[in-house]
């Protein structure tokens, strides 16, 4: 019995390798995925190397330089506090991609954690897990996340959980029928058969099987987290003065849509194309790893 | 589990349906009535509705503006000004005392409804404010000292002699007495009309005013009509006044340029060029009489310490943020009240900008670094067009220094009544004067005895209590003027405020319009108001 084992492992992680190779190799023929991949990219080393690229700090105010439009000195013009547009939109892109990525990894594990649950035990713990999840998909996302951020108090750190909180039943609706199907599958009964413990047999056979769909969807939820917490920004639900959170530099920038455009559209512009970007990636994603798309 | 979480989603629900309830503004059309061939109607655009058109119940401006044009004052102020006119009462005498006030009254003058105007009516409208409490007339307490057998009453007696004359004793002098009764709060209104509705009298007013009333959609429209029997003759020119609420200034100054109004009061100082460059509309300015200032909470650490106080005065680049946020349509302020003002103090400077000197005060102080609160203001007014963006300014000012602060917001009720009770740290407000006296900017907003109403920095000094007092009861218009003037030096040192800006507020209106004149409290007359 005992050396039976490792050979199923071997023989398992073969099996898993081969789709996995397929799946990036058509990943990369497909130019719109690639073009999204350096669009994330590109936001994501301005998330990390910001401070360095930047010309100004985030919050550098000057009057005497108010709503200049866009000019060499100033390559996306001033605010109606002088401050360098071109800097804060650079800036905003750790704050923005930060929520995305964080509320989606949050959304991630608890929505799998209790997937698991639910589609492994079934039964009564099923039933209360998935009301749960039908609930909270009844309410619009949006309005949901405002209600949470009202409790919370408004904060970026809110803002960030409750987008979180909101695409929980996402993910966990995912994993949940991702692990009915993948219970009968008979390397499960034989774990079970060789009394393996329930923990062991969620984490190290169910969980990592169930991987694929979860990192397709989450591409692309990080694209509707950022949108929603941009939204909350603008809302003013969202990230608090001064910091440059593209939704709240629409918002403070909406008085002057007339006068002075490129307050908006540079923000805008940069909320479009990092979820551009986002979408992009995982389309190409799925086309590569669903197993549904490929015929 | 299920119960609790199911007790959480009831709460959730209860949250949404309360912030949905909140969203439902109305936004109902309704637009410019049908014009009938010659009738000239004129539709005004304001930020919020009226809350009772009954002057003498309230103390907002919304429902002062209205009652304004349906009812009189015996006194009234100037047109562009708070010097003093003739209104119902024709003349008045003072005796050498200032104990005793004689009014002549105007004769043949009837109420909307048909009741006359005489004496024995001035005296039911006195008897009414008398007799009344804090709630039915809030004004009458603040500006009369109090009601009917109350220590602090002002006025002791009003009598009726003869058809035409009321005469008026008081206990003690009050030297802006006229000032006070020629606001609009103090209006004659007909006896007959509240005796018949009592408490329903608001939404029934009648008065002798320029314009009738004639029905009220809250939060929509309220419509006035002419009043043909007006006792002055040819006026008023307009034959129907619409007030609309329309609470967005940018929805508002669209609705103006489409042609739904006519008028628009509320407009941001961004927007005064494109009014002036378009040939269709037409700019007003109203004479300033306000200010706009950051409190400090004196009883909330750290700003319990005058020099870190101080240190704030010195950290905020005044002129910066006059330049940046009114565009030209302000000054800086120096005092707790506006230059036009008598008893303003001109030879005191503003606190200059000084980061460095700031610093240093505020080691002094021992202040240690914490974190203060930094209330902004959630809606435009005219002494504060956008208290968000300000606040950020101010922000960044006291970071400089190395006072950090978080910008905290609240909906305007809430924000007013909080403040009020002293909670916040520092927070953003203004005013504007209601009678064009020095007792309703200094006295109403900084004295110990306002605490809990309009001192809501909950400032207290007894050298101010005691000039403040002596300024009401002194007659002397030069000895009024010093103690004001002495006042507002130890205010300036003391720095409850910084006072940021003295502001023109803006109006807007279409080329038609002639003959208006915006008056410096707030409240306009629509009399002499023509449409070409």
């Amino acid at each position: 019995m005992t050396s039976m084992l490792p050979k199923v492992e071997v023989e398992k992680q073969a099996q898993a390798r081969s789709p996995f190779q397929d799946g990036f190799k058509s990943f990369r023929k497909n130019k719109i995925a690639v073009i999204g991949t350096i669009i994330v990219a590109f936001f994501v080393f301005l998330a990390v190397f910001g401070p360095w690229i930047a010309p100004q700090g985030v919050n550098e105010q000057n009057f005497k330089l108010k709503l200049l439009s866009p000019s060499a000195s100033h390559w996306f013009g001033t605010d109606d506090f002088g401050r360098d547009i071109f800097s804060r939109v650079i800036l905003g892109a750790r704050l923005s991609l930060a929520v995305g990525f964080f509320s989606v990894i949050i959304s991630i594990i608890v929505g799998s954690i209790l997937g698991i649950i639910a589609g492994y035990y079934g039964r009564w713990v099923d039933t209360i897990i998935s009301r749960i999840f039908d609930i909270i998909l009844a309410f619009p996302s949006i309005l949901l996340a405002i209600a949470i951020v009202t409790v919370l108090g408004p904060s970026l750190r809110n803002a960030l959980i409750a987008i979180a909180i909101v695409n929980v039943p996402n993910f966990g609706r995912l994993i949940r029928s991702k692990v009915l199907s993948i219970k009968e599958e008979e390397y499960i009964t034989a774990a079970k058969a060789i009394g393996m413990k329930d923990s062991r047999i969620l984490f190290t056979h169910v969980l990592p099987n169930s991987m694929t769909p979860i990192i397709v969807q989450g591409t692309l939820a990080i694209a509707t987290a950022i949108i929603e917490a941009a939204a909350l920004g603008f809302l003013g639900l969202g990230a608090r003065a001064p910091d440059p959170e593209w939704g709240k530099m629409l918002s403070d920038a909406r008085i002057y849509l007339v006068n002075a455009p490129w307050t908006m559209i540079f923000p805008g512009l940069a909320i479009m194309l990092t979820v551009l970007g986002f979408n992009l990636m995982g389309d190409g994603l799925r086309d590569a790893f669903d197993p549904k798309m490929k015929s | 589990m299920k119960k609790k979480s199911l007790m959480f989603f009831l709460l959730l629900i209860l949250v949404l349906s309360t912030a949905l309830a909140a969203c439902g503004g109305d936004k109902k059309e309704s637009g410019k009535d049908a014009d009938s061939s010659k009738e000239k109607t004129l539709v005004f655009g304001r930020g919020a509705d009226s809350v009772k058109l009954d002057p003498a119940a309230v103390t907002d401006g919304e429902s002062l503006g209205v009652a304004k044009n349906i009812f009189e004052t015996l006194i009234n102020f100037g047109e562009e000004s708070t010097e003093l006119v003739p209104g119902l009462a024709t003349k008045w005498d003072t005796s050498d005392d200032g104990l005793q006030y004689t009014f002549e009254l105007e004769k043949g003058v009837k109420f909307q409804d048909g009741t006359d105007f005489n004496a024995e009516a001035v005296v039911k409208n006195f008897e009414r404010w008398m007799s009344g409490n804090a709630e039915s007339t809030p004004y009458f307490q603040s500006m009369f000292g109090g009601f009917k057998g109350e220590k602090n009453a002002v006025i002791k007696e009003v009598k009726a002699d003869g058809e035409d004359k009321v005469v008026i004793t008081l206990f003690r002098a009050q030297a802006p007495f006229l000032k006070n009764l020629a606001m609009t709060p103090f209006s004659i209104a007909s006896p007959t009309a509240f005796e018949k509705f009592g408490k329903d009298f608001y939404k029934n007013p009648v008065g002798t005013g320029p314009f009738t009333f004639v029905s009220w959609k809250r939060n929509d429209s309220i419509t006035l009509e002419k009043y043909k029997d007006y006792r002055i003759e040819g006026l008023p020119k307009l034959d129907k006044v619409i007030f609309r609420s329309i609470p967005e200034n940018s929805a508002r100054l669209n609705a103006l340029t489409t042609g739904d109004i006519d008028l628009a009061d509320g407009i941001n100082p961004t927007d005064a060029k494109a009014i002036e460059s378009n040939d269709k509309l037409q700019l007003f300015k109203r004479p300033s009489m306000n200010v706009g200032y950051l409190g400090m909470t004196v009883t909330r650490k750290p700003f319990d310490d005058k020099k870190v106080r101080q240190a704030v005065n010195y950290a905020i680049d005044k002129q910066g943020l006059v330049d940046a946020f009114y565009e030209g349509q302000a000054t800086v302020a120096t005092n707790a009240m506006p230059p036009v003002i008598t008893g303003f103090n001109e030879e005191i400077d503003a606190y200059p900008y000084d980061p460095a000197k700031a610093k240093a005060l505020l080691k002094e102080a021992g202040y240690d670094g914490k974190e203060i609160e930094l209330w902004a203001m959630p809606v435009p007014r005219p002494y504060m067009p956008d208290g968000q963006k300000m606040a950020e300014a101010i922000q960044k000012n006291l970071e400089d220094v190395g006072m950090k602060s978080k910008i905290v917001n609240y909906e305007w009720g809430t924000y007013l009544e909080k403040a009020a009770k002293g909670e916040a740290d520092a927070f953003l407000l203004g005013w504007t004067g209601d009678n064009g006296d020095a007792d309703n900017f200094l006295y109403t907003l900084l004295d110990e005895d306002s605490i809990g109403s309009n001192n809501y920095t909950f400032f207290k000094n007894s050298k101010t209590h005691k000039l403040l007092k002596d300024a009401q009861i002194e007659v002397d218009e030069a000895k009024r003027e010093k103690l004001y003037k002495e006042a507002q030096v130890i205010l300036h040192d003391e720095a409850p405020w910084v006072p940021l800006a003295y502001s023109t507020p803006l109006i807007a209106g279409i080329k038609e319009i002639t003959g208006f004149k915006p008056h410096p409290t707030g409240s306009d007359r629509f009399d002499t108001i023509d449409i070409k």
